[in-house]
């Protein structure tokens, strides 16, 4: 082993395997990926013959996993796992390779941990991380092609001929007793490695042989074959009765790790659901797990309008069968069955309900690419993926409705102190244009026509008072529910303000100063909007100003138009300067004079869909200063251009 | 000249019974609808001077009987309005309507627009070719502008809007209008534009921008110029 003291460090290469315990290398590479700051490869070697097709499927899994985690997946092809690994490793120059080792138990254990004592017999100039696993032996080898055959054709002879040699040995030594132990241990041995079609015919050959070595003179007199035989079928039959033992050992083993393998791929299904906030989230981590868990195409059915399902994800590729019209929304989705959860295999996908307690929320369709239907032995962990993922529409589904329930109260809330709020300002001036009107309707000559006059008046001004209250509820209400939009437009402030100060002028003289600089450069805002704004403040301020002088200030910051209306009224009192904003705040012991409480709300409303601010600060010398700050983020348009042809600034 | 004629055409009663006394009093001869049907069938029958028509019909879209109308009859029309229906406002003025009221209006305003209307449409006949608002001299022929006799100098842009406005004294102008009659078809939706000659003009001729006299803004659509 070599120090690693390259300037330029390489990536982190995690060599993975396909037992269900790699995923520790995963997020052992992971871990020290981000300490070290340094990229990571996950990278499997595809050996021939190493490990099954189910493994290899797991071996994906594993690498999508990592991929997800923000390491470069490879699938690498290799004579051997360590010859793959170095050829990675000199086209990589990796500064860390992370490895798994396992603590080896007999013979064919220590094939695993004897890869990093290969790698670093190689003397790369690399460091290896031995990760411990701990893991069961590997699965024996299948032989799965004639090549194969012909290779255990030639090694079953060899063992053979050397027990046949040793046991003629022994015989000599120990008589003809020793013979079928020996033969027994190497037949052993060959079911062990090969399995039972292999050892049956390798018994056949064996018995031959010891036939043939019973006869050899040179064995001594030659016995009687018959109690020989008798010996010699005892010892064989019982080194199956071992072999099998071990085999049923070893099968246990193969599914506690295939079933260590599913919690894992449980887990991180688990995993993805737990972060989704929409069905359409759940049912693409669905998906994508089912997809690579079983290596199949597969999709999620929600219910539709009417009797339909959609279909998740949409995509194209080819159009996969419908489901079958037992599980279709309308008949239950299959709730009528026996076991509801059992898969339903029409040609050729299979298809499950997501049934959770509320009924079936949906249906999960999948198509293994392999054609066929799921195997049986895999339906638990279909069924499996089927419940979480119902659950977890299930969340969602309770998400909604509460969120649903809460804007619900709020709205319910709002209303009702809007109408609790609106109902007394509403029946002052009605009562006063009822009184108004009966009044005049009086018999001829019981008022003098001053008093008529009066009266008229009155109804005029109150009348205008429901007007703008109504007005002013009406518009609250839109802006919060965002009915209104806000359109702004570059636009000179003179004009709003213009237009503002004329509209207010028709309903009497209005002593505003205005100060404001010529030069002052156009402002994106709503005009109709904006108006208002300044309509309200420049009430409020007459309105507590009495007779003194209303000023109205414009100026130009970098990044802002600034706004200020100030009067010489008595100003706000202390620790009032939010509230006034509030909806129906009203001054305490401060008179009931018309007003609802509105127009400063209104005003913030606005102010907050420009992204601007609005505060009221103590003026200095008496009385309070409404500011208001526009933002001012991109640049006006220039006017230079002989024709206008930009496209709008703002949208 | 006979007392002009007026059509309302209005669907509530309560409107129609504060509308058709006051105008009565004005000494107007009043004619009265309640539903689009109906309007359009009068304003054939009579072809009344000058038309109020509520944009909130039940029978028919206020803008589909204006558009109707305009098909035969250049009469001023006056619409009446919703609070919060700028849209059909600026719809209802680009199909040709001459001026809107919006809900509740006062009887000295709306008696003011229908004079301005009635005085509008009998102008262009007998077009002059120099115009005067207050202090505001307009010449149309040597494309010159005077304010208290003192010329005032305009950019083409600037004298063109100007003139827009003048040639339609009195009533409102939307946006998509002026920025047609301007900049030609280039212009469409470049308010932005719009506005911003607005204020240099308004520098040049208002004696106080703040507190405009002649160039008023109808917010959110358009711009008047005022002839009071």
């Amino acid at each position: 082993m070599t120090l690693d003291s390259s300037p330029a460090p390489g990536p982190i290469v995690v060599a993975l395997g396909s037992d269900a315990r790699s995923l520790r290398l995963v997020h052992a590479g992971f871990r020290v990926a981000r300490e070290r700051g340094l990229p990571w490869v996950v990278a499997h070697v595809d050996a021939p013959g190493w490990e099954t097709p189910e493994e290899a499927d797991l071996a994906r899994v594993w690498l999508q996993e990592a991929q997800e985690l923000g390491a470069e997946a490879l699938w690498l092809k290799g004579p051997t796992v360590v010859a793959g690994l170095l050829a990675l490793a000199r086209k990589r120059a990796p500064s860390l390779i992370v490895m798994g080792v396992t603590r080896a138990r007999g013979p064919w254990d220590r094939l695993e941990s004897s890869r990093v004592k290969e790698m670093l017999g190689r003397h790369l100039d690399v460091r290896i991380l031995p990760i411990p696993l701990d893991s069961a032996p590997p699965a024996a080898l299948a032989w799965r092609n004639l090549g194969d055959l012909a290779g255990i054709a030639a090694a079953v002879t060899v063992i053979l001929a050397m027990a046949g040699l040793f046991a003629a040995a022994l015989a000599q030594v120990l008589g003809f007793a020793a013979l079928p132990a020996v033969f027994a241990l190497a037949l052993a041995f060959i079911l062990h490695r090969w399995g039972r079609p292999v050892a049956a015919a390798a018994t056949l050959a064996s018995f031959a042989l010891h036939g043939v070595l019973l006869h050899r003179p040179f064995l001594g007199e030659p016995a009687s074959a018959w109690p020989r035989s008798v010996a010699f079928a005892a010892a064989v039959l019982g080194a199956q009765g071992l072999v099998d033992l071990v085999g049923q050992l070893r099968q246990e083993t193969r599914l506690g790790r295939r079933r260590e393998a599913e919690t894992v791929l449980l887990m991180l299904l688990g995993r993805g659901l737990a972060r989704c906030a929409t069905a359409r989230d759940v049912a693409e981590v669905l998906v994508r797990r089912l997809g690579s868990a079983f290596q199949a195409e597969a999709w999620v059915l929600l219910p539709a309008e009417g009797d339909a399902w959609d279909r998740l994800p949409g995509g194209d590729g080819a159009p996969p069968c419908a489901p079958p019209s037992e599980l279709l929304p309308e008949s239950g989705a299959g709730a009528s069955r026996e076991d509801p959860l059992e898969p339903f295999f029409e040609a050729p996908c299979s298809f499950v309900p997501l049934a959770g307690t509320g009924g079936t929320a949906g249906l999960l369709q999948i198509r293994p690419a392999s054609g066929g239907r799921v195997p049986q032995e895999r339906w638990g962990l279909l069924q499996a993926f089927a419940v979480q993922g119902s659950l977890a529409l299930e969340r969602i589904r309770a998400m909604e409705t509460a969120h649903r329930v809460r804007i619900e109260n709020e709205t319910e809330r709002m209303r009702s102190t809007l109408l609790g709020a609106v109902s007394h300002d509403l029946r002052t001036p009605l009562a006063a244009i009822q009184g108004a009107a009966t009044s005049l309707l009086l018999p001829e000559g019981a008022l003098p026509e001053a008093s008529r006059r009066d009266l008229i008046v009155m109804i005029r001004e109150e009348s205008e008072r429901l007007t703008r209250l109504l007005g002013n509820v009406l518009d609250l209400t839109r802006l919060e529910s965002g009915i209104i939009r806000v359109r702004k437009e570059w636009q000179p402030l003179d004009e709003v303000v213009g237009s503002t100060l004329v509209r207010l002028e028709r309903q009497g003289p209005v002593p505003v100063r205005v100060l404001m600089p010529d030069d002052l450069p156009p402002v994106p805002l709503d005009g109709g909007l904006m108006e208002q704004v300044l309509e309200n403040l420049l009430v409020n301020a007459r309105h507590h100003a009495g007779d003194g002088e209303v000023l109205l200030e414009a100026w130009a910051e970098p990044d802002s138009m600034e706004l200020a209306v100030s009067d010489r009224g008595p100003g706000v009192r202390a620790g009032f300067h939010a509230r006034v904003f509030e909806k129906f705040f009203r001054m305490p012991g401060q008179l009931r004079d018309g007003g609802a409480g509105l127009g400063l709300a209104i005003c913030e409303a606005i102010v907050k869909a420009h992204g601007g601010s609005i505060w009221v600060e103590d003026r200095e010398g008496g009385g309070a200063r409404f500011r208001i700050s526009l933002p001012q983020d991109a640049p006006p348009p220039l006017l230079s251009e002989p024709e206008p042809v930009p496209p709008e600034p703002v949208p | 000249m006979t007392n002009p004629l007026i059509l309302i055409i209005e669907d509530e009663a309560p409107l129609r019974r504060f509308l058709v006394p006051t105008l009565s009093t004005q000494g107007y001869q009043v004619d009265v609808a309640s539903t689009g049907a109906e309007g359009l069938a009068l304003a054939r029958s009579y072809n009344p001077d000058i038309i109020l028509l509520d944009l909130g019909l039940p029978d028919r879209d206020g803008l589909e009987v204006l558009r109707d109308l305009r098909d035969w009859s250049r009469k001023p029309i006056l619409v009446i309005s919703a609070r919060h229906q700028e849209k059909d406002k600026v719809g209802a003025l680009d199909l040709g309507a001459d001026d809107y009221l919006t809900k509740p209006f006062g009887a000295a305003e709306l008696l003011a627009r229908i004079r301005v209307a009635l005085r509008h449409a009998v102008l262009p006949g007998r077009e002059t070719p120099v115009l005067t608002f207050g202090s505001l001299c307009l010449d149309l022929e040597k494309r010159e502008v005077a304010m208290d006799t003192v010329p005032v100098k305009l950019t083409p842009l600037e004298y063109r809007l100007l003139e827009a406005l003048a040639r339609r004294a009195g009533k409102v102008v939307t946006h998509a209008q002026l920025l047609n009659d301007v900049w030609g078809p280039t212009g469409e939706g470049q308010t932005h534009y719009l506005r911003i000659y607005m204020g240099t003009l308004r520098r040049k001729i208002e004696p106080d921008p703040t507190r405009p006299r002649y160039l008023l803004t109808e917010p959110s659509v358009g711009y008047r110029l005022n002839v009071d």
